[in-house]
């Protein structure tokens, strides 16, 4: 990677984590709002090339950190949940390689749904368990909500991620 | 083939060496973050708060702007509620304004006794997120402490500051799922005594009204507002109001659907009373 490539990804991550605790905010959906920073984070890592996996370990601790201090709890959290994540993402995708396109949306949206409810539910049991407020873990209609409109986000994301790279060759 | 098995055994020796130091160095980082973690954030917010502040202006406007053309539809559906809704409420100014001069005298030193002794900060809202917390630009360097309750102009209750950092604050929701609060029932029927009840936060702004005694009688639209046995806000702060009642007789208590009186989309600016003493 070159020094650009780090620093416009770090502002994008942090530009994301502003968008969604501030504007997005008035978006909300059964009063969930999209994460748009574990959604790029997500999507960085799914396009990672198979010789280029220690770049997980950047996008996790950045996208991490930009969660992590937007948020009421400790640090340090979401940085190992997205580590975990990405980790378990590149082994997933490296057993599911044998198609022409390595990175194909059939892929994408099942694994980000996957992903995306393992990333709430450690969340969940972690602000549970360790932190002060004590939130309870439940599956409701918000949590299905959050999904849904996640899910909407990542697939625009993808398309205009694909677009871009077509476009850039 | 046994050399090239010593070597794939020690390569992944190495391998899981190579991840014990990392994930060792991981932690010990986060550690020392941790030891920072108010600084840190203090000096993010700092950072952000400007930007912050302007997106959360523009999220408003342009949410606005949408939902004049969603709610189109309904808003024929919505005049007529409001028409009957204000029938009533003439009904009840006639009933208050004849009850008004009677007690004018009395409201005016229970308002005074209410509102004047207390000391607010005004605070600029940047941020919400997920769990019912909102950002607001006014921290410890601004007299704000843990536990304070946040109030908007119309003495709406929004709910208690959590967090305190230099520069500013995180406010822990009424709605938020482990808030509870002391409630007392403003019944449309003056004549009928109040009734106790506690609001639980049930997430994503919104919050229900249970342990109510299944003899009392609950109205629709009735008005919930902070208890004087509530020990973390003031008294008579406005909470919601009753939109479904829930009745089962095999249970002790009933429990209602409520709508909050806090909107977060509309809340610009929300007042920290600096000075209220929390009983013991």
């Amino acid at each position: 990677m070159s020094w650009q490539k780090p620093l416009l990804i770090i502002l994008l991550f942090y530009f994301f984590a502003l968008l969604q605790s501030s504007f997005l905010a008035h978006f909300s959906l059964f009063g969930t709002i999209p994460n748009l920073v574990f959604t790029l984070f997500f999507l960085l890592v799914f396009f990672i090339k198979k010789n280029e996996n220690y770049q997980a370990v950047f996008f996790a601790f950045i996208a991490g950190i930009f969660l992590d201090i937007f948020s009421y709890a400790y640090m340090g959290p979401s940085i190992i949940f997205l580590l975990i994540i990405g980790f378990l993402l590149k082994k997933t995708q490296f057993l599911l390689k044998n198609r022409e396109d390595n990175y194909p949306f059939v892929y994408f949206l099942p694994l980000f749904l996957a992903y995306f409810i393992v990333y709430q539910v450690l969340l969940m049991v972690y602000l549970r368990f360790f932190d002060l407020s004590h939130t309870l873990i439940s599956f409701d209609l918000r949590f299905i909500a959050g999904i849904v409109y996640n899910l909407i986000f990542a697939s625009m994301f993808y398309s205009i991620y694909k677009k871009w790279a077509k476009s850039i060759g | 083939m046994n050399s090239f098995k010593n070597f794939s055994v020690k390569q992944k020796g190495k391998n899981w060496l190579k991840l014990l130091i990392g994930a060792v160095a991981l932690l010990f980082f986060l550690a020392i973050l941790n030891f920072f973690v108010s600084s840190v954030k203090n000096y993010f917010y700092a950072l952000s708060s400007p930007i912050q502040k302007t997106f959360w202006s523009a999220g408003e406007s342009s949410s606005s702007f949408f939902s004049s053309f969603l709610k189109a539809g309904s808003l024929l559906e919505e005049n007529e509620n409001l028409k009957t809704e204000n029938q009533k409420l003439f009904s009840q100014v006639a009933f208050l304004q004849s009850v008004e001069q009677g007690n004018q005298a009395q409201s005016e030193f229970s308002a005074s006794c209410q509102n004047n002794g207390f000391k607010f900060v005004m605070a600029g809202v940047v941020g919400l997120d997920d769990n019912d917390m909102l950002s607001i630009n006014k921290g410890s360097a601004d007299g704000i402490s843990e536990g304070m309750p946040v109030i908007n102009q119309q003495n709406v209750l929004f709910g208690k500051v959590f967090k305190v950092y230099k520069n500013f604050s995180q406010i822990i929701l009424i709605s938020n799922k482990s808030s509870v609060i002391n409630v007392k029932i403003m019944q449309t029927d003056s004549s009928n005594p109040e009734i106790d009840g506690v609001v639980k936060g049930s997430g994503g702004s919104s919050a229900y009204l249970d342990l109510i005694p299944i003899d009392k009688d609950i109205n629709f639209q009735d008005v919930l507002v902070t208890s004087a046995i509530e020990k973390y806000f003031p008294k008579d702060l406005l909470v919601g109001k009753i939109t479904q009642k829930e009745k089962d007789d095999q249970k002790p208590f009933q429990e209602a659907s409520i709508q909050l009186f806090f909107d977060i989309k509309t809340a610009d600016n929300l007042f920290v009373i600096t000075n209220f003493k929390q009983a013991d």
